[in-house]
């Protein structure tokens, strides 16, 4: 298959789902477990797909650079953010070449952001918190024009759930729940 | 021939090249694989489809019937290498373990027979279970099937799945509160036999369906034992059906072979476990069975009312104290089968008085019926679960799954039944 993307079984699950829309709906979860200091591990939930559960059994560390207090055993989360969105950019960069029958040679993101730990050490006032901006760049070798190439990475970030989270922001819901003794 | 679709025409390349998106592709899921041929009506009778489903004239001879296409490999064109390039191998002929011309026949058989959108067939019935099961499995997944698989299955499950980080539960198949208080967040699959061995007990697959839906697992139903004929496990809402194809469908003992059927989607992702597996049926194999399956109809009905025969027949007699037949009224599931069978099967239980070792005195003597193991051939076969299925078990275990002492599996053939019935009281009056 090219790029090892099977494009009739995506066009097969695009039919489904818009014969079904209840097919498109997939929920996801992970949780984390707090091990000591800025350390935890976190494991992938079960995700609904339609009206599949599917076990993941995943699990990965987190961690902070001892500069920032942790032990420096683990990507840190906004590393886990920025590489959540550039593998989200790089799924559809392939989906996106194989629909149009390019063959990809090699692909690689360079995701990239700041920001000010002001912000989260509260050490200025009225320091932004956020990361500052996320910039990126697709390296591709492919026999594709240039103009080709980069329809295909604006097609990427317009139809990445995470590009679009991030560009445009989602509410966040949190909630306490004491953990009994 | 240019021109000519090796393989299913009916299955269109996706638009590559000339769509700007996935929603441009314009290919859609459709039943088969199939040879290009006029579908036939779903109305037809079981009888109707055992013979013409799937069997497709020669069109270059004219020769009836399909033709053993005995070949590991295709010419290959522009067709197939865009099949691969997009991913729609299935639907042509490239290798005879991606697919084949009398796999391909007898598969529609099947599919035909289950109500399926699509079928596979495999080398034996456990290669169809082994793919059928890790197909629908992922990574952590956990497994709650029936404590009464047979024991093929079983070792499967209770040797290799965990050997793979898969957790399985055994449940009593007649308990839905036992099925639903061993879900968990990651189960994956529930499994079950529609009729299990050798005790006969049946399982509701309408209720165990509606417990792997709500908990969005899938059902898988081993339906080895009764047959399309019996129960078309798809329409009481399971999501795959699976058979050992030696026994019933080929009906005539000397065949190894599987078969998995279902939805489309689901059978699509069974496939790629066959192809890496292995465990793909040759091309001689499918003709016999398509050619065993022809008449699947009438022998169903021979075994059925065989069964019904010496059921009544044995739980009069004097040297049998247990009896389990799923058309008598006595079996602890017969209203489940008035409900869920269309016909019974041809498998009886029945223990002698004497226990085990009166059973095993009893096989000897036996003129026509065959001492051997398996089921669903034209020929009776008799053995005891003791020393055979349930050997691992002892006294006690059997026992207390239900198994009495001197307990004897009948897989009645087409013989005349009461022919069988003398074999029967000949025997059983040395007991």
């Amino acid at each position: 298959m090219k790029n090892g993307i099977a494009t009739a079984a995506l066009s097969e699950l695009t039919a489904e789902i818009a014969a079904q829309p209840a097919q498109g709906c997939v929920a996801y979860g992970v949780a984390l477990n707090w091990r000591s200091g800025t350390r935890a591990e976190v494991e992938a939930l079960p995700m609904r797909i339609g009206n599949e559960q599917v076990s993941r059994g995943l699990r990965w560390e987190i961690d902070e650079p001892r500069q920032l207090g942790g032990s420096n055993h683990a990507p840190n989360p906004q590393e886990y953010l920025l590489s959540g969105l550039g593998g989200c950019l790089m799924v559809g960069f392939l989906v996106g070449a194989s629909v149009r029958g390019i063959q990809i040679e090699q692909f690689s993101i360079e995701v990239h952001a700041e920001l000010d730990l002001a912000g989260f050490l509260g050490a200025r006032a009225g320091a932004p918190v956020a990361l500052g901006g996320i910039r990126y760049v697709m390296h591709v070798q492919a026999e594709a024009g240039d103009a080709v190439l980069e329809e295909l990475r604006e097609l990427a970030e317009a139809h990445s759930p995470n590009a679009r989270t991030l560009a445009h922001g989602v509410p966040i819901h949190g909630a306490l729940a004491r953990t009994p003794r | 021939m240019p021109g000519l679709c090796k393989g299913d025409p009916r299955s269109k390349a996706p638009a590559v090249g000339s769509a700007a998106w996935v929603n441009e592709l314009g290919r859609a899921r459709r039943p088969g694989p199939a040879l290009p041929a006029p579908l036939l009506p779903a109305t037809l009778g079981s009888s109707t489809l055992s013979v013409h489903a799937g069997s497709h004239d020669d069109p270059a001879t004219g020769a009836v019937g399909t033709p053993i296409y005995q070949n590991s490999t295709f010419v290959l064109g522009a067709d197939q290498y865009r099949a691969i390039d997009q991913g729609y191998a299935r639907d042509r002929f490239i290798y005879t373990r991606y697919g084949n011309p009398s796999q391909w026949a007898v598969q529609e058989k099947i599919a035909a027979l289950e109500g399926a959108e699509s079928a596979l067939v495999f080398a034996s019935g456990m290669a169809a279970i082994a793919a059928s099961v890790l197909a629908m499995l992922d990574r952590g997944a956990h497994v709650i099937a029936s404590r009464e698989l047979y024991g093929g299955t079983y070792a499967f499950f209770h040797h290799e799945l965990p050997s793979l980080g898969f957790e399985v539960s055994y449940v009593d198949p007649r308990d839905p509160n036992a099925v639903r208080a061993a879900l968990r967040p990651n189960t994956m699959l529930l499994f079950f036999e529609a009729m299990t061995n050798p005790l006969l007990n049946l399982v509701d697959i309408a209720a165990m369906a509606a417990i792997a839906r709500a908990a969005g697992a899938k059902l898988i139903v081993d339906a080895t034992f009764v047959s399309p004929l019996g129960v078309r496990a798809l329409e009481h809402g399971a999501d795959l059906v699976v058979h050992s194809g030696s026994k019933y469908l080929n009906g005539h003992s000397d065949l190894i072979c599987g078969a998995v059927a279902g939805s489309r989607k689901y059978v699509d992702r069974v496939w790629p476990r066959l192809l890496a597996y292995g465990g793909c049926l040759d091309p001689h194999a499918c003709f016999l069975l398509e050619r065993g399956l022809k008449t699947l109809a009438l022998r169903m009905r021979a075994h059925q009312d065989g069964a019904i025969a010496l059921a009544n027949h044995l739980a009069a007699h004097a040297q049998v104290n247990w009896l389990r037949h799923s058309a008598r009224a006595d079996h602890p599931d017969h209203a489940l089968a008035a409900r869920q069978l269309r016909q019974h099967s041809g498998l009886v239980a029945f223990a002698v008085r004497g226990g085990d070792a009166a059973a095993l005195a009893l096989l000897p003597r036996l003129r026509l019926m065959r001492e051997a193991t398996s089921l669903g051939g034209v020929e009776t076969l008799v053995s005891l679960p003791f020393n055979t299925s349930h050997a691992a078990f002892t006294a006690e275990q059997r026992a207390q799954i239900g198994i009495p002492p001197g307990c004897v599996r009948l897989s009645v053939g087409i013989e005349d039944p009461a022919d069988l019935i003398a074999d029967l009281d000949q025997a059983l009056a040395h007991c």
